[in-house]
């Protein structure tokens, strides 16, 4: 080979970049402004917003984003990407659209408490809000694996589905905890519907109400196993007002985030059952999602389609405050990830071992996933 | 502050413009790369910065003491308290769990355990980089390889210089701190070789790295139970790939990085799959940690200077530890056990006195044979690393020899796979060549040709970047 300048100056180092980062302004306005829109709220948001909005604009007529949405939907289409949205966008329109995330259908707040015989979910555009309930941390007390209702049991040789949504709360220790122990209940089948990094709190960043029917596919789960709300302890903008974390405007928006997201897994007659979030290791996060816990627990313990376990109980100390460590079969063991935040398969497996034999209870013929009726009602949690 | 990220792409161009305009002014350079460093660092958790800055000040303080003196047992003495204050940090974050586990585990055998409610430390970012990067520091003064006088602004830049702060490649300071003294060049910097590395670890980390991570290795580790041979066999091959893309592409935007900034790393990774023995698999894995093993424990333990038996507990020593530094976990001791088993055996083989063992390794083909068998003795190695217990690692190898559907060979899977690990055979002259045509190319051209390749990584990679491997060790 020709020998060759392997050495540039300063000047010829200052023009490359200069090159390189007009080209990236103009190749990534885009993706750019999705970034800026997913960051959190505060002063990185506050600067880069604006100016990724700007350049999105200034940059649109150049039709550079829609080409590189239509790509992410080609890519999709001959199998190379696996998210479910573009690949359910490539299955269903030849000509792609905008991914925008739908307005959040409004719900009602006045939801029907539980135990009643009411089925359809009433969904009125209100701003009311309900009483957000405290969720009892004290093990004896709280509605933990000790008080599960009774379901209906799955006939012989038929499977129970059950789908696992959620954020990185599902998706590390617990997802992998269950799907190990699934191999000991052959009437279990497992749908994955979760996603790291995700939420409730920011629907621009990852949009639940068109990711998860993305997930499920064609399954349709009798169950939905659900552990999410650790990425939610966060501000957000909507219709350009900015709700700070645990303002009253705050909590009531993201109240009706749950209920949204709460009416989507009960869909087709599915019963959901929702994890509370366990006790966090920082004061400052712990109290964050303590709020959360409480704004999920209103929603869920209202519905009669849902079911909540609190984990604290399980997972926490006597006083269902933050533990590391606990005794499972006589050894002590961790029972949560070293970022103070996840459960280890260990702490994971306090939980599921119950709730899967629980699950898998048989022999009784599998009731129709039709309309509820009062008399399956009083079955119900 | 992750590399494939905006907020890095960000920084990194602020810091690269504001540092060669204060280049002519070394003081002023170097303490803005320091800010800009602790700033990088600070993005992840504020709170560990000072210890970060502890620790480099503390072997800082102790390197220059090392050059006041000439007494050596004063010398031998400063080594040990400073080696010692840093293995202690490090114990106190990373082992603690672990210790206490181990010894409420072994007090289980006698009796039961006591329940107590104890709290373990978080694990700050890249302790175990810039702990070692501390004793590097001390250990080249003391064995004189630094002779220098060392400035605390050399040393604290040198343990938190950010390409490198968080997983590597492990600098040496008689290496690095010399950099530091020297002016910048504003004529030798090596744009073109920086873009292609850049570039490259960029793909293997987004793409491949990425697309092996939650399409093969995370679904089949996770519960292995529920796949067959074929799938459990790619995914363990999955992570070969998997980890060496991540964790050399993580290095390469490190070096490349380093580089535009006008400073030199060593290189890291040099297709580590090609090796025919494990003795020259860790001269291309990782190099600057086996090297840093090699000179900083296994020759001070006597190396092989004390005949063969001790040479092998040396190498038992040197790769059980090697593997405790990975991670607090006894799944991490058992595959550095593997790797200190290999190279005994390994040099067994090479001092077999028996003819037909000459002739199999004279023979055209063994190289070939050698290299297929150290691959899978790396993958052995691998199914310990990745699974969090004996038991699920088990698992994984039961699986291999049950029958079912596969489930996971995706033709992109496949394809990333054959990239991640063939992609080593690749011959350095086609590197070469690209840098080549590079250098006769308009300069802004290989910028816009960076960005297009930037933009092409960006839609081919999965949604969201998961952390780099080795960040959590």
């Amino acid at each position: 080979m020709r020998a060759y300048q392997r050495f540039s100056t300063l000047s010829q180092l200052a023009a490359s970049v200069g090159a390189f980062a007009l080209a990236a302004l103009l190749l990534e306005s885009g993706g750019l402004y999705d970034w800026a829109q997913r960051l959190d709220l505060g002063l990185e948001r506050t600067v880069a917003m604006p100016v990724a909005t700007a350049l999105h604009r200034a940059l649109a007529p150049l039709h550079i984003e829609q080409g590189r949405r239509n790509t992410l939907v080609e890519l999709a289409r001959i199998g190379w990407s696996d998210d479910p949205a573009a690949l359910a966008e490539a299955n269903t329109h030849t000509q792609p659209k905008e991914l925008t995330p739908p307005p959040v259908a409004p719900s009602t707040v006045t939801v029907p408490l539980k135990n009643t015989t009411t089925v359809t979910k009433p969904v009125t555009p209100t701003t009311a809000t309900v009483t957000i309930q405290p969720v009892p941390l004290r093990p004896d007390a709280a509605p933990g694996l000790s008080t599960l209702p009774a379901i209906p049991s799955i006939a012989t040789g038929k499977t129970r589905t059950i789908a696992l949504a959620g954020d990185s709360m599902m998706a590390v220790g617990m997802s992998s905890t269950i799907l190990r122990q699934a191999s000991l209940y052959k009437n279990l089948s497992f749908v994955h519907a979760f996603k790291s990094g995700t939420g409730l709190a920011r629907p621009e960043v990852f949009n639940w109400q068109l990711e998860y029917p993305a997930m499920l596919k064609e399954a349709r789960p009798d169950f939905v196993l659900v552990a999410i709300g650790a990425n939610d302890g966060q501000g957000f903008v909507e219709d350009g007002v900015t709700y700070p974390f645990g303002s009253d405007g705050w909590k009531r928006i993201y109240q009706r985030r749950v209920q949204a997201y709460l009416d989507m897994l009960e869909e087709n007659g599915a019963t959901v059952i929702w994890l509370g979030l366990p006790p966090m290791k920082s004061d400052v996060y712990d109290a964050r999602i303590a709020l959360i816990n409480r704004i999920d627990y209103s929603v869920v313990s209202a519905s009669p389609h849902a079911i909540w376990v609190g984990t604290a109980g399980l997972v926490g100390d006597g006083s269902g405050r933050f533990r590391d460590y606990g005794e499972i079969d006589g050894h002590t063991t961790r029972l949560r990830q070293s970022d103070g935040i996840h459960l280890s398969d260990d702490g994971a497996t306090l939980i599921t071992t119950k709730l899967l034999r629980w699950l898998a209870v048989q022999e009784v013929p599998k009731p129709v996933a039709a309309p509820v009726t009062t008399a399956q009602e009083s079955t119900k949690p | 502050m992750l590399f494939p990220t905006v907020e890095y792409a960000v920084f990194f161009l602020a810091v690269l413009a504001i540092s060669w305009a204060l280049a002519p002014r070394r003081i002023a350079h170097k303490s803005f790369l320091l800010a800009a460093s602790y700033l990088f660092y600070g993005f992840w958790n504020w709170r560990y910065v000072p210890l970060l800055f502890l620790i480099s000040l503390f072997a800082g303080l102790i390197g220059q003491a090392l050059q006041r003196t000439d007494d050596g047992v004063t010398r031998k003495r400063l080594l040990i308290a400073g080696v010692t204050v840093c293995l202690l940090v490090l114990a106190y974050y990373k082992y603690t769990s672990f210790l206490l586990l181990s010894a409420l585990g072994l007090w289980g055998f006698v009796g039961h355990t006591p329940g107590w409610n104890i709290s373990t430390p978080f694990l700050p970012l890249g302790i175990s980089f810039f702990v070692f990067h501390a004793i590097s520091l001390m250990g080249d003064i003391y064995r004189r390889k630094l002779r220098e006088p060392l400035h605390l602004l050399d040393a604290l830049l040198y343990v938190a210089f950010f390409p490198q702060l968080i997983a590597g490649p492990i600098l040496r300071a008689s290496n690095f701190v010399p950099q530091l003294l020297r002016q910048r060049s504003l004529q030798h910097i090596r744009v073109n070789r920086a873009f292609l590395l850049i570039l490259a670890g960029l793909f293997k980390k987004v793409i491949l790295s990425n697309t092996l991570s939650t399409r093969l290795v995370e679904p089949v580790f996770s519960a292995p139970a529920n796949f067959h041979s074929v799938d459990v066999l790619l995914a363990i091959y999955g992570y070969a790939a998997q980890i060496y893309c991540d964790f050399s592409g993580y290095t390469d935007i490190a070096i490349g990085c380093a580089m535009l900034l006008g400073y030199r790393f060593p290189r890291n990774f040099n297709a580590p799959y090609t090796a025919t023995d494990p003795q020259e698999f860790w001269q291309r894995w990782h190099i600057s940690l086996s090297s840093w093993l090699r000179d900083y424990l296994y020759i001070p333990l006597g190396g092989s200077r004390r005949g063969v038996s001790r040479t092998y507990i040396n190498l038992m020593i040197t790769m059980l530890l090697g593997g405790l530094w990975h991670g607090a976990s006894w799944t991490f001791v058992m595959w550095g056990g593997l790797q200190g088993l290999y190279l005994v055996i390994h040099r067994l083989w090479v001092a077999a006195p028996s003819p037909a063992v000459q002739r199999l390794r004279s023979s055209t083909a063994w190289p070939w044979v050698a290299r297929l068998l150290m691959f899978h003795a790396v993958c052995l190695g691998w199914v310990f690393f990745r699974a969090p217990t004996f038991g699920l690692a088990a698992t994984v190898l039961h699986q291999l020899g049950s029958h079912g559907a596969v489930t996971l060979a995706a033709w992109p899977v496949v394809l990333c796979l054959v990239l991640g690990l063939f992609g080593q055979y690749a011959p350095p002259v086609w590197r070469r060549s690209v840098e080549a045509t590079m250098s006769r190319m308009p300069v802004a051209v290989n910028g816009v040709a960076l960005a297009l390749g930037v933009f092409a990584i960006e839609l081919l990679g999965p949604t969201g970047v998961a952390p780099f491997i080795y960040f959590q060790f």
